[in-house]
């Protein structure tokens, strides 16, 4: 790892329309990412990241024949996954509460509704730079911590082993 | 109080995993992040994306009257340009396609049957409004606004 901030960092965009993909390209060309990958879809996706190490993936939702939820999945849990830590940023129109829960359970570092705008694009860029994930594993998840706060005071349940470090249990 | 896991679960800290960049690559990510350069450069990027943008949502739009009545089909095509319509300067075709989504996704969310005659209208509507080559502001707000309050009427009623 060296000193170097974008200009090093190779991305991956997977999004079926051509002209999206042509405008995250150049959103990401302004910032000094240089090497990008492109895919139309999750299988496409997949392709591309065993050929090519990719530092930050943006990817669509609603895709054909594979979506950006089964892609993003397969990323996180396949046994021969290049790099099951890459951050995602799930780029979609579906906003719906149900889907943006179906995005985080996948695995998604960060979640941005369409139409973008680059402030957002660039915060969700900003948030994965200055406010790197833990990861959790566990039986039916593994991920980005799905806990975005400390509650100081939570009373529970508890449910993972850390959750007891440093806690006078009686 | 004796609190118990319910399950255990390897928790790994940033630390532990490869990172995006150094600490110092960080903070000058950040300054590019923050700096009116990039403004102006993203600025640029967005305005070239208008014309194809427009041509797409044309396109979407031509895709979703050919739905006829397949509400599957017109639940993907009217949420693919609510996603493009404000990036191509169409704002009344996405404020429209908006309300439907909402309606569609709220109707299938209390288990309702969508009503066509209230998917047709908002098609006829972001039709109209994505072709209007100034896509004309007043008139097509003036149409959005019924149409969310005939959709909120429905829904309202669907979901006593």
């Amino acid at each position: 790892m060296s000193g170097a901030g974008f200009e090093t960092l190779k991305a991956l965009i997977v999004e079926d329309n051509a002209h999206m993909r042509s405008l995250l390209r150049a959103l990401l060309n302004s910032i000094g990412i240089k090497e990008i990958a492109e895919a139309a879809h999750g299988q496409a996706a997949i392709d591309s990241l065993r050929e090519r190490k990719s530092d930050l993936v943006l990817s669509d939702m609603a895709m054909k024949p594979m979506d950006g939820l089964e892609f993003t999945r397969h990323v996180r849990t396949h046994e021969h996954s290049p790099n099951p830590f890459v951050p995602i940023i799930m780029i979609t129109g579906h906003t719906e509460k149900h889907r943006v829960e179906q995005a985080r359970d996948a695995g998604v570092t960060e979640f941005l509704a369409k139409p973008i705008t680059a402030h957002n694009l660039f915060s969700r860029i900003a948030e994965i730079v200055e406010r790197p994930r833990a990861f959790v594993r566990c039986e039916s998840y593994f991920g980005p911590d799905r806990r975005r706060r400390v509650i100081d005071d939570y009373a529970g349940p508890w449910r993972r082993k850390e959750d007891f470090q440093d806690m006078d249990v009686r | 109080m004796t609190k118990h896991a319910t399950a255990e679960a390897q928790f790994i800290t940033p630390e532990a995993y490869p990172q995006l960049m150094s600490k110092r690559g960080a903070a000058q990510a950040m300054k590019v992040l923050r700096s009116a350069q990039t403004s102006v450069k993203a600025q640029v990027a967005f305005e070239a994306a208008v014309p194809p943008m427009r041509a797409a949502i044309l396109q979407y739009v031509d895709e979703l009257e050919d739905c006829a009545g397949d509400m599957s089909c017109v639940f993907d095509k009217v949420h693919e340009i609510r996603g493009f319509a404000e990036t191509a300067g169409l704002m009344t075709t996405g404020r429209i396609a908006d309300i439907l989504c909402r309606y569609m996704d709220d109707m299938y969310r209390i288990k309702k049957p969508i009503d066509t005659v209230i998917v047709n209208l908002h098609v006829a509507a972001i039709a109209r409004a994505a072709r209007a080559e100034d896509d004309d502001v007043k008139l097509g707000e003036v149409v959005a606004r019924q149409l969310a309050a005939l959709v909120a009427h429905r829904i309202a009623d669907a979901s006593r």
